[in-house]
């Protein structure tokens, strides 16, 4: 029965990943008055894909053959630990955020080796960027962690909504790991997902490579890394003391909810991605900084108890 | 509600400590004087003091609308490039500031015998802010700089005088506001005339002969 749960639970999950892609790019064309491509653009773009052939360099190693396999697999992985309906039915007990992390690490590190692997010159510039992005975003994210254990006493993602009341310490933590979410997502200051230019691409570069079955399987990777990380930004800054029983109406409520933040979320990265313009690489260096201040302050709050 | 504003009236003097932009650095001290608006506003709610209203109509007034206004002016008007000139640079300017709030929290440990609560953590921020505005006059090239780094500095004060003595006399307050003003206008208008002279505001340039 928990097997079974877990399982719906995380299709769920990957079933309503890629739709948000779609509605930030809805929401983005919406402010600029154009009319945009339809909500479930993503969908149809994943269903030609898998339609296709796909052609392997000649060059390319089995790694270049398994990145997606790895990827993908770390994604759901991930997806996996996070309690999204029902919290007793998630794998939370097999791993806490720190897992979690470290889990989407994996299949980063092995997209990273695979823009290197066919030896173009644009893969490899695109892990060496992820690579300075991500060893940027992971001391802030870890802090953040850091300061909702000291407030939550538990890592674990099910016990940080748990509190029905925001805290300053709280509220500091979500907006820092909203700045890593923008990094880790590709949003529009520190990468552009949009375009395929040359010298602004980072997650594009290294996936050039890619094509049919393969590329959707890092498509699809991606969209499910985006859910993950708005989820957590909406489970610490919305939080919501839930009775833990498990009938009809709750789980409605639940699903409500879950959408609802998760939509307040991409509005508000779809904000940004519209106001703002894409920084220089080495500002990101600032802009990450600053998360990273952020998760202290954060950590400080939570050691004053406020 | 009045911590969460404080904590926006420190985290946007991070912000200033960290931005490289001239245009950046008057838009977040409009945020800031916002925070410190709504924290006066929030204290005014709950206590329904007729001059704590008025203080804050003044804030909203003279700080978040008058000053930033006129700065956007001078900037319109002289046209500097748009770098602040770091003498150091955002990371450990950051880092600077972060050593403020924890030298701060030390000092208000110090002062105040349960360093908790909301007082501790008040008087944390105001220092912090203080020193950040400093810190933000010493470490930047740029004449407007040293402008806007003194009134995050009267902000800090405010704060700082607004949580030891419980406010200080209306009157007193209000001379503060009209000498802010002034004294932003007239910092102005000395940074226009040193353009005039010198064709740029530079402060580390300043002692150089022009020939």
């Amino acid at each position: 029965m928990k097997i079974l749960i877990i399982l719906l639970q995380t299709a769920f999950f990957i079933g309503t990943a890629p739709i948000l892609s779609g509605l930030i790019t809805k929401v983005k064309n919406n402010i600029r008055m154009r009319k945009g491509p339809s909500v479930l653009q993503p969908y149809y773009n994943l269903a030609k894909l898998f339609s296709k052939g796909e052609v392997v360099s000649d060059t390319a190693s089995w790694i270049f053959r398994a990145t997606p396999f790895m990827v993908i697999s770390s994604s759901l992985a991930a997806a996996m630990l996070i309690p999204i309906l029902v919290p007793s039915g998630s794998m939370y007990h097999m791993g806490d955020f720190l897992a979690l992390i470290f889990i989407l690490t994996l299949g980063r590190f092995f997209l990273a080796l695979s823009g290197l692997d066919t030896g173009s010159s644009f893969g490899g510039m695109g892990s060496s960027r992820e690579m300075f992005i991500s060893s940027l975003a992971e001391p802030a994210a870890c802090l953040v962690i850091f300061s909702l254990y000291l407030q939550f006493g538990a890592t674990n993602i099910s016990a940080f909504g748990g509190a029905g009341r925001l805290s300053v310490a709280s509220l500091v933590a979500g907006i820092a790991l909203f700045l890593v979410t923008i990094a880790e997502t590709s949003r529009i200051p520190v990468d552009n997902q949009e375009t395929h230019l040359e010298l602004t691409m980072t997650h594009e570069a290294m996936v050039l490579e890619y094509s049919g079955r393969s590329l959707a399987m890092l498509e699809m990777a991606s969209y499910i890394k985006q859910m993950i990380w708005f989820f957590l930004v909406a489970q610490i800054m919305f939080p919501v003391a839930m009775p833990a029983s498990g009938d009809i109406a709750q789980l409605a409520f639940r699903t409500l909810w879950y959408f609802a933040r998760i939509l307040i979320i991409a509005a508000a990265v779809a904000l940004v991605e519209i106001s703002l313009a894409k920084m220089r690489l080495f500002r990101v260096a600032d802009f990450l900084g600053f998360a990273f201040v952020l998760s202290i302050v954060a950590t400080v709050c939570a050691i004053l108890g406020v | 509600m009045h911590v969460i504003m404080l904590f926006g009236v420190l985290l946007s003097s991070y912000l200033m400590v960290a931005t490289k932009r001239i245009s950046a650095l008057i838009r977040t001290f409009r945020y800031q004087s916002l925070f410190l608006f709504m924290a006066t506003f929030a204290v005014a709610l709950k206590e329904r003091q007729a001059e704590l209203y008025a203080i804050a109509g003044l804030l909203l007034v003279i700080k978040v609308l008058a000053i930033p206004h006129f700065l956007y002016r001078i900037i319109k008007r002289i046209r500097p490039s748009e770098d602040l000139g770091l003498f150091i640079n955002a990371q450990l300017s950051l880092a600077c500031a972060l050593s403020f709030t924890w030298l701060s929290w030390v000092f208000t440990s110090r002062l105040i015998t349960p360093p908790g609560g909301t007082q501790g953590i008040m008087i944390t921020v105001a220092f912090s802010v203080v020193l950040a505005g400093i810190f933000i006059m010493v470490s930047r090239m740029m004449a407007l700089a040293q402008i806007i780094g003194l009134l995050v500095m009267e902000n800090g004060l405010f704060l700082l005088a607004s949580t030891v003595s419980g406010g200080m006399p209306f009157f007193v307050e209000i001379a503060i506001f009209f000498d802010v003003f002034v004294s932003v206008i007239i910092m102005g208008i000395f940074v226009y005339r040193i353009n005039k002279l010198f064709t740029h505001i530079d402060v580390n340039k300043l002692s150089s002969l022009k020939g």
